[in-house]
């Protein structure tokens, strides 16, 4: 099944300015266009306050989403995007699965930067009613670097023409000034951010600004020959990147399974627990950068990590986890009083454990269980008895990282995180053999009927 | 806890009492005190928690767990952090398991009775009323009437059977032992508790450990800390003892704690340590006091705690229900016992973080074996012990160079079960496998572990011989007393927050006696 976008569209358009990509990306990505309240479809819809146009997404995807899936916009959709990405991280969207997002030219968090004078004009189009064909060819040419094709201009034209006057006027008013920084946050999860060289305030040279901080793993993708109109202007490239990004960064590490994600998205599960889970089922990151380990201390643990939790499928980057564990300095309260502080017994177990690290990697399972075991011949940092020390530490450490992960929940059918909600249900069946009707039917056992239950 | 409206005292005033610790140790003796009429600030390292701050994650649920870390040493370094050892005003209460045995008589007199170990300095009738007094204080179910104890009564019924109890109970059956359930302090009927409201009844979550979100576990932030509160006790939450400053005389005249990064003096003309079996001995060792003897960080006790967990045909899922819901007691003083004193049996459900940990470091797993025992993990049934642990000088707590945030000397703990601990390990092993085979396991697994962290600063008629006297006043200076599981003379075999609230209660009076 391929991942799904669902992408906003930008002020004075619909979903429909992503058709092109749905077109272009039809094997290896879903990509469906969302019409936002005033806009398109939605044009006679009453309020389109950023609120209001966050709740809307957030249903729509609750009715839709499902299995691994991506959220994306463009421009004014890229805000809204950040407010509903940010919620799903945090648990408070009835939402699960988000892998990743794609932005193309956004309108950042903050306020957008919008020359005053230019706001004013656009506001003046829809002074009299909805804008007209002479104003909205002015905004078509002034956002793009070349002319669009007919088909994709006469589209342009037909959702400007209808979009609500109150929506046009919500955003340039309200919305686009609107700080939701603090809101949104920090999101760490795969980004791709596409801008084109000839966009004004949104375009490539201002998005590393305005974006770096609020999502930390951004890959920004400058557009050559590109205005602000990037789903229309340049569908072959965008998609190019987008079917590259979705590959490099979020086809990676095991999916919850529907009927998992479905528990964790209900009401039985608190909004923390859910943001929680939500986050540690975000893909790793493949150009993860060490902390604590270098590059090949990071190597090592990674193959160390294949033999002491291995994952069938798609695997979690667990060692990598480990690594950014031990930079926030979080350990499990005590370590051996042979050993030194996690870092430094991880750096040193490390470089002990390389000086005989087979290159076939056949030979590595024996030399790890003799280290382990406490009978290694490795010459190092540490020496044999510390080396079982530390390699006690990094197992527990490794096999926690992967259990914490909802698929790994799934996998072994435990479902206690789903205690929850108000007032907070806990379990009514304590049976040997027995499970509750609201339980995934891979906990196993039966769903207790008639006399018994 | 009625914090908005708490009296407070200044740090230009002279309190009666300061008290460093709100966990079992401290709580039940801030409220005695407290209610009397003296002034008493009860300072806490960590923070208040309300309900809906706890999660039932166990990765993230380690906030109310102390997790600075602690160095462990010997033949069998124990594990602390979420094993044993709580951060927070309620203190370790936030994530007991709430298995609430009583002490037995024979473990307080368990040198009279076999020679070995220490008899209590305590009389086990006035103690076992101070356990009643906290049963009726806090709320605690189990069964009556209790086969170990027929005029035994609990308040509440027990908590529901889960499956592992089912299995454990069968195994027994089979085998001729006499089991129960298990008194626990949950509620399993709502409750109004005085000075915090109304308590609600255990919704069989199975997540105690994580913090308890519906109140039905007692811990001192929902029993003794309100009613202390109420009686005009003053907590200062996140505030970290580091300094003790003596007058002339030789007695202590005031704490200096460190919160929000300034330190603060807090004068006092008596001071209650009620941190525990590592931070009490941690802070006189940082600060040399009561110490002459040498004395403090010496017996180091923890529970033998080892699991047997048995795979069924059809799946367990022991995380649903209160974890421990059976208690056995035959085995406090088997018949073919090479060993003295005895140990509690009880049924063990399981989180799954919990139970791959109890894996990889009591069970040196990894690789496909692990992965196969945590895919068979719902399958699993356990059984645990909590098992006598004789005192022994080679069993120490001492500090290292290392220094915490605080810039306090990190505490190094050296323990080794010694041969009586082996004996008793084995036995309860061979026992245990035995239930596990009569419950109809297909197959079982031993998984080695310590609980509970005691001793440390013991109680002892002879001044030469412990810290704290029987009454758990310091043996040199006098304003100063201890009220927490440091001070036990040995383990006993009950786990330990009933017998050390029940302690608290008696210290507060003996406090008051002394004063009168």
């Amino acid at each position: 099944m391929p991942v799904t976008l669902f992408l906003l569209h930008a002020l004075g358009s619909s979903g429909q300015e992503f058709q092109r990509l749905r077109d272009l990306l039809d094997d290896t990505v879903d990509v469906r266009g969302i019409d936002l309240p005033g806009f398109g479809s939605l044009a006679e819809a009453r309020d389109s306050s950023l609120e209001t146009t966050v709740d809307h997404v957030v249903a729509h995807l609750a009715a839709h989403a499902r299995g691994r899936w991506m959220l994306g916009g463009h421009s004014m959709g890229g805000k809204v995007a950040g407010l509903v990405a940010s919620r799903v991280l945090r648990g408070d969207a009835p939402l699960v699965g988000l892998a990743g997002m794609v932005l193309m030219a956004p309108s950042p968090p903050r306020p957008e930067p919008m020359d005053e004078e230019r706001r004013e004009r656009m506001l003046s189009w829809v002074a009299e009613g909805t804008i007209s064909e002479q104003d909205a060819e002015t905004f078509l040419k002034q956002n793009t670097a070349e002319p669009l094709d007919p088909g994709a201009h006469e589209s342009a034209l037909t959702d400007l023409r209808r979009t609500s006057p109150d929506a046009w006027r919500a955003w340039l008013e309200t919305g686009s000034r609107v700080d939701a920084s603090a809101e949104v946050g920090t999101l760490d999860l795969p980004v791709l951010v596409l801008a084109g060289t000839e966009d004004a305030d949104l375009g490539a040279s201002a998005q590393p600004g305005l974006l770096a901080s609020v999502y930390p793993r951004a890959r920004f993708i400058p557009l050559d020959d590109t205005g602000h109109m990037i789903p229309l202007e340049r569908a072959p490239e965008a998609s190019e990147a987008i079917a590259r990004f979705v590959a490099d960064e979020i086809l990676s590490g095991p999916v919850v399974p529907d009927d998992w994600s479905a528990l964790i998205a209900g009401d039985r599960v608190d909004p923390r627990v859910r943001g929680i889970l939500n986050l540690r089922a975000v893909p790793d990151d493949r150009g993860y950068a060490p902390s604590v380990l270098d590059l090949a201390q990071l190597t090592l643990l990674r193959e160390i990590a294949d033999l002491v939790v291995p994952q069938n499928g798609p695997a979690i980057d667990i060692a990598a986890r480990v690594d950014a564990q031990l930079a926030r300095g979080e350990g499990d309260g005590w370590r051996n009083a042979d050993l030194p502080p996690d870092p430094e017994a991880y750096r040193a177990g490390l470089d002990t454990l390389a000086a005989s690290w087979p290159t076939d990697p056949a030979a590595r399972e024996d030399v790890l269980r003799a280290a382990i075991e406490g009978r290694t011949d490795a010459e190092g940092p540490l020496d044999a008895a510390r080396l079982k020390l530390w390699l006690e530490d990094a197992r527990n450490d490794l096999v926690r990282q992967w259990l914490a992960h909802p698929a790994s929940m799934a996998h072994l059918g435990y479902d206690g995180f789903a205690t929850g909600g108000s007032p907070m249900r806990g379990y009514v069946e304590l049976r040997l053999g027995r499970r509750e009707d609201w339980e995934p039917a891979g906990v196993g056992g039966s769903i207790a009927t008639g006399d018994a239950a | 806890m009625n914090i908005e409206q708490m009296r407070t005292f200044g740090t230009d005033e002279t309190v009666d009492v300061v008290v460093v610790g709100t966990g079992a140790g401290g709580a039940p003796l801030t409220a005695e005190l407290a209610k009397k009429g003296l002034s008493v600030v009860a300072i806490e390292a960590g923070r208040h928690f309300a309900l809906e701050d706890l999660t039932p994650d166990e990765t993230e649920a380690v906030e109310i767990n102390w997790m600075s870390e602690r160095l462990s040493g010997g033949d069998d370094p124990t594990a602390f952090g979420p094993n044993n050892s709580g951060r927070g005003v309620g203190g370790s209460m936030l994530h007991w398991g709430a298995f609430t045995p009583r002490p037995d008589r024979r473990d307080l007199a368990l040198r009279t009775e076999t020679g070995e170990g220490r008899d209590w300095p305590v009389d086990p009738e006035e103690l076992l009323a101070y356990v009643e007094r906290v049963e009726g204080d806090i709320g605690v179910s189990g069964p009556t009437p209790y086969p170990w104890d027929p005029p035994r009564r609990y308040a509440y019924a027990p908590a529901k059977r889960n499956a592992p109890a089912n299995l454990v109970a069968k195994g027994c059956d089979a085998l001729g032992i006499r089991w129960a359930d298990a008194p626990a302090a949950v509620l399993t009927r709502a409750r109004l508790q005085d000075h915090h409201g109304e308590r609600g009844a255990c919704v069989n979550c199975g997540e105690c450990h994580q913090g308890c979100r519906t109140d039905a576990k007692a811990s001192t932030a929902n029993t003794y800390l309100p009613a202390a509160v109420a009686a005009g006790a003053e907590i200062r939450a996140e505030a970290m003892v580091h300094a003790i400053e003596l007058d002339a005389r030789g007695h202590v005249d005031a704490v200096v704690y460190r919160q929000n990064g300034v330190d603060v003096r807090q004068r006092c003309r008596s001071l209650v340590l009620a941190g525990g079996g590592v931070e009490t001995p941690r802070l006189l060792l940082h600060t040399g006091l009561a110490n002459a003897n040498g004395q403090v960080g010496r017996n180091f006790l923890a529970h033998g705690a080892t699991q047997v967990w048995g795979r069924f045909d059809e799946p367990v899922r022991g995380h649903r229900g209160y974890p421990s819901s059976l208690i056995s007691e035959d085995m406090m003083r088997p018949a073919d016992a090479d060993f003295a004193g005895g140990y509690l049996v009880q049924s063990l459900g399981v989180m799954p973080l919990t139970f791959s940990t109890t894996l990889v470091r009591g069970g040196g797993l990894w690789g496909p074996e692990l992965m196969q025992r945590l895919e068979q993990s719902r399958f699993m049934a356990g059984i645990g012990i909590n098992g006598e642990c004789l005192p022994s000088d080679d069993n120490r707590l001492t500090l290292v160079d290392e220094t915490d945030e605080f810039g306090i000397p990190r505490a190094r703990v050296m323990f080794t079960a010694g041969e009586n601990e082996k004996a008793l390990d084995a036995h309860a092993t061979a026992f245990m496998l035995r239930v596990m085979e009569a419950a109809g396991a297909r197959e079982t697994i031993v998984l080695a572990r310590t609980a509970h962290t005691i001793g440390t600063c013991r109680m002892s008629v002879d001044p030469s011989d412990g810290v704290v006297d029987a009454d758990g006043r310091s043996h040199e200076i006098p304003n100063l007393w201890i009220s927490d599981n440091s001070v036990f003379p040995s383990a006993i075999a009950a786990n330990p927050a009933l017998t050390i609230m029940a302690l608290s209660l008696r210290t507060a009076d003996r406090f008051l006696a002394s004063a009168a």
